[in-house]
């Protein structure tokens, strides 16, 4: 099952966004993801969802369709959210009530910015998480950005773990089923369930953490000591196209608003 | 075998005279040698009167053991679970103390300049996701620079006798035999003059196991090597000494492998060696004669319960059943409630309904049909083998059967189909399936509440559960204090209590995934005779192995399985 879905997750195309490195172009999306995190305007909020929106549309590698069900999700918050502050946020200009619901002026334009900022915030992660591989992102991290070895390495050795530790969880349910072994509903189902399936899991995940471990210090794997790199990363001129696209998005959007 | 230099350079006058003293028999081949001959040049590893111990256990493990290894020996370090072999390992490779913390204190150790170590597990050996960056970690590591990373690469690579077009392959793709081969590459890509292998082989099934000793065999040619093993078949002719250790640790033994093996004959039958004349033995056991006869007289050799296939076959065909040419030339077991002149079993018995039909049955993983069987009936009390290549849809079978995936097609279990798109999906009743994981299966924190589940299900209580309770622990020789968790138990203790959660509730059906993998002879012949003794009492046994002796003596069908199809169902006779 993770097989699939990581096939499904491979661009069929790679665009400049693939090759700019993976912890400059983190390191600058977030910064901007940031400034959309504290802004309150709503033109500068609304132009930049569209340049990032078209960022991700045009120059991610993915069909469109794949997109747009990726983005689902988002446009699931946005409208939630925002209906949910147009309906019942504070607000002087009233334009409708009815008994709680109170639409005023304000409390739409407060909907909108909090739903149009995740929107936003949503597209801009989904072009980190697409055009980034997490093996050079780490590659990256540690000779740009000076990384520790030891960190670098645990997470990856930690996400080669993860369809493992999938496959165990599906074996767990088909074992707990067999055992004829029921759960409650509601909340109390939820800890019976945390019970059961955390010590199985916990235990092999402690075990093979360790095997690990014990494999990669084996290897001559030393924490602290110098080492070369096979993925050799880079900074160079499309890090700075990068750059200027998040500056040149950043000032746009100021105009605007 | 390769001779060797002195391949008996092994202990020093001291340690043997406390042997000699100790143990039983011990053999030195060559003449006396003095302590000092052995802090020579030609020693790669040693260590003197090494003890060691746990934190948290009160044993201690070596009670002073002394080893000497010369260059290019290869050796092999036997001993019954528990005795700390792999430990033994860590320690001459230094893995104990610099990587994991064990209190331990020696006279002396000297430890190889370069060495390489191979684990047991092929997927917890790998950190990285695809095949050229796992063997690209061991070069950033030696601080090779990148360009002269690739060319070797593939030169460890072929070493092993694995080739790629294109090396960014990932590793989840591969076989566990191709992983074990991957792991001894990347250890080749640290040029060590010594490697320590730990059971490479524990977690493979044959095919795998062929691949990676003659990985082994071709590779480490040259090399000192010390491995700790339980199935030495494949490389009994290959190694030039055996260390044989006792529970605690204590060497027992040391010297040539035919030596050892002659005095020391007991041990390997009591620590569960796979040594290669192990399953003639237990043939020629007076074990595997009870069952025979024990088969004999309930009518349930697989010759019987062929007859008893057929019978069905041409009752179903709706004539009378023919008996006497099926019956002429066998010593007639006549099973009970047959009167002489009649057919032994009769069309309305119930022996002859199958306790399992299926027809047109397919199963499916997502949109998939990833197994197809056209049509197969089991028998009551047959042993069905499901037999085949790996991944050809075994396990499917088995979540089939106990409806854990989505399935079409005719299934009737006990003359009760099966609904083929239910709304839930339940696992029929009668029907227990044995995971190969057994921790997977636990749901309680003591050995009583795992066999209280069951049995409370199916109605008992009180006084009699907790009879039934003490029974079932010491029929299966698990221990009688039944508070202790689960997870403390040994891993032969595991599997078999999974067994017995399985048969302690109502089912009549056993379906087993893999039950002797990875188990040591003695317990793998132990759950043998326990399923045995299961269809003796009407279980039907189903199940999934690799073990090809244990299918044509133990079994009495094998269904092979190939891509996903039912291609045949063959019936086993006795010998």
């Amino acid at each position: 099952m993770s097989e699939t879905l990581a096939e499904w997750l491979v661009p069929h195309k790679t665009t400049w966004l693939h090759h700019a490195n993976p912890a400059w172009k983190g390191l600058l999306l977030f910064l901007v993801m940031l400034v959309l995190f504290f802004s309150r305007d709503l033109a500068f909020i609304v132009t930049m969802a569209c340049l990032y929106g078209g960022l991700l549309f045009l120059f991610s590698g993915f069909a469109y369709r794949k997109l747009a069900l990726l983005c689902l999700p988002f446009v699931l918050t946005f409208l939630s959210s925002s209906l949910t502050l147009a309906l019942f946020g504070k607000g002087e200009h009233v334009l409708w009530q009815w008994g709680i619901v109170k639409i005023s002026e304000e409390s739409i334009r407060s909907g909108l910015v909090i739903g149009t900022k995740s929107l936003a915030i949503g597209m801009i992660s989904l072009v980190l998480l697409l055009t980034t591989r997490p093996v050079l992102l780490f590659y990256a991290l540690m000779q740009q950005f000076r990384f520790p070895a030891k960190y670098a390495y645990g997470f990856l050795a930690a996400v080669r773990l993860v369809p493992i530790v999938i496959e165990e969880w599906q074996t767990r349910t088909h074992a707990l089923k067999v055992r004829g072994v029921s759960f409650s509903r509601g909340l109390k189902g939820i800890y019976e369930r945390l019970k059961l399936y955390s010590v199985p899991l916990f235990a092999q995940s402690i075990r093979r953490a360790q095997r690990m471990a014990m494999a990669m210090e084996a290897k001559q794997f030393r924490m602290d000591a110098p080492r070369t790199f096979y993925y050799e990363t880079s900074i160079s001129k499309t890090d700075a196209w990068l750059a200027a696209f998040a500056i040149g998005t950043l000032l746009a959007a100021l105009l605007v608003s | 075998m390769r001779i060797a230099n002195e391949p008996a350079q092994a202990v020093s006058a001291q340690a043997r005279s406390r042997e000699s003293s100790g143990y039983g028999v011990f053999r030195a081949p060559l003449a006396e040698h003095s302590a000092g001959a052995f802090q020579d040049a030609g020693t790669v590893v040693s260590v003197e009167r090494l003890r060691l111990k746990f934190p948290g256990e009160p044993e201690i493990y070596f009670h002073d053991l002394t080893l000497h290894v010369p260059k290019g020996q290869k050796v092999l370090i036997l001993g019954p679970s528990g005795s700390g072999k792999s430990t033994l390992l860590q320690v001459l490779s230094g893995l104990i103390p610099h990587s994991v913390e064990v209190p331990m204190k020696c006279d002396r150790i000297q430890r190889p300049a370069s060495w390489g170590f191979v684990f047991q597990d092929p997927d917890t050996q790998f950190c990285m996701p695809c095949v050229d960056e796992e063997l690209a970690f061991v070069l950033e590591n030696l601080r090779v620079p990148r360009q002269d990373m690739e060319p070797r690469m593939r030169e460890a690579l072929s070493r092993v006798g694995l080739s790629f077009d294109q090396l960014h392959v990932p590793i989840r793709a591969l076989s566990q035999g191709m992983k074990q081969r991957l792991a001894l590459a990347s250890v080749l890509l640290l040029r060590p003059e010594t490697v320590f292998l730990d059971e490479p082989s524990a977690l493979l099934d044959p095919e795998g196991t062929v691949q990676i000793w003659d990985a082994v065999k071709h590779a480490l040619h040259d090399r000192t090597v010390i491995l700790v093993e339980h199935k030495i078949e494949a490389i009994v002719d290959w190694i030039d000494r055996i260390v044989l250790l006792d529970e605690q640790g204590r060497l027992m033994a040391d010297g040539k492998p035919d030596d050892v093996f002659r005095h020391h004959k007991e041990a390997f039958v009591r620590y569960g060696i796979w040594y290669p004349e192990v399953w003639d033995e237990y043939l020629a056991s007076s074990r595997w004669k009870a069952i025979c006869a024990e088969r004999e007289r309930s009518a349930l050799s697989p010759a019987c319960c062929e007859e008893r296939q057929s019978a069905m076959e041409t009752a179903a065909a709706l004539s009378p059943p023919v008996r006497s040419e099926v019956s002429g030339n066998r010593p007639q077991a006549v099973p009970e409630g047959a009167t002489s002149g009649r057919a032994p079993l009769a069309p309305n018995r119930s022996g002859n309904t199958p306790v399992l039909e299926l027809a047109h049955f397919e199963a499916y993983r997502g949109k998939h049909c990833k197994l197809r069987i056209d049509k197969a009936d089991v028998a009551e009390r047959s042993w069905i083998a499901v037999t085949g290549e790996n991944g050809a849809g075994k396990s499917t079978l088995l979540l089939a059967l106990a409806q854990l995936i989505p399935t079409s097609g005719r299934y009737v279990l006990r003359g009760r189909t099966v609904p083929e798109h239910p709304k839930k999906r339940l696992v029929p009743e009668g029907l227990a399936l044995v995971f190969q994981n057994p921790e997977m299966q636990f749901v309680a924190d003591s050995l009583f509440d795992e066999l209280a589940l069951p049995m409370s299900k199916a109605g008992l209580k009180g006084d009699a559960l907790a009879e039934k309770v003490k029974r079932l622990l010491q029929q299966f020789h698990l221990p009688s204090d039944s508070g202790r968790h689960p997870y403390d138990l040994s891993l032969g203790q595991k599997r078999r209590l999974s067994v017995v959660t399985a048969l302690a509730g109502q089912a009549s059906v056993l379906l087993l995934d893999e039950p002797t993998f990875g188990q040591d002879a003695r317990n793998a012949f132990a759950i043998l005779e326990d399923l045995e003794q299961q269809r003796m009492e009407g279980k039907t046994i189903i199940m999934v192995t690799h073990d090809r002796r244990a299918v044509d003596h133990f079994a009495t069908e094998e269904w092979v399985i190939d891509k996903g199809r039912l291609k045949e169902i063959r019936k086993i006779s006795q010998p």
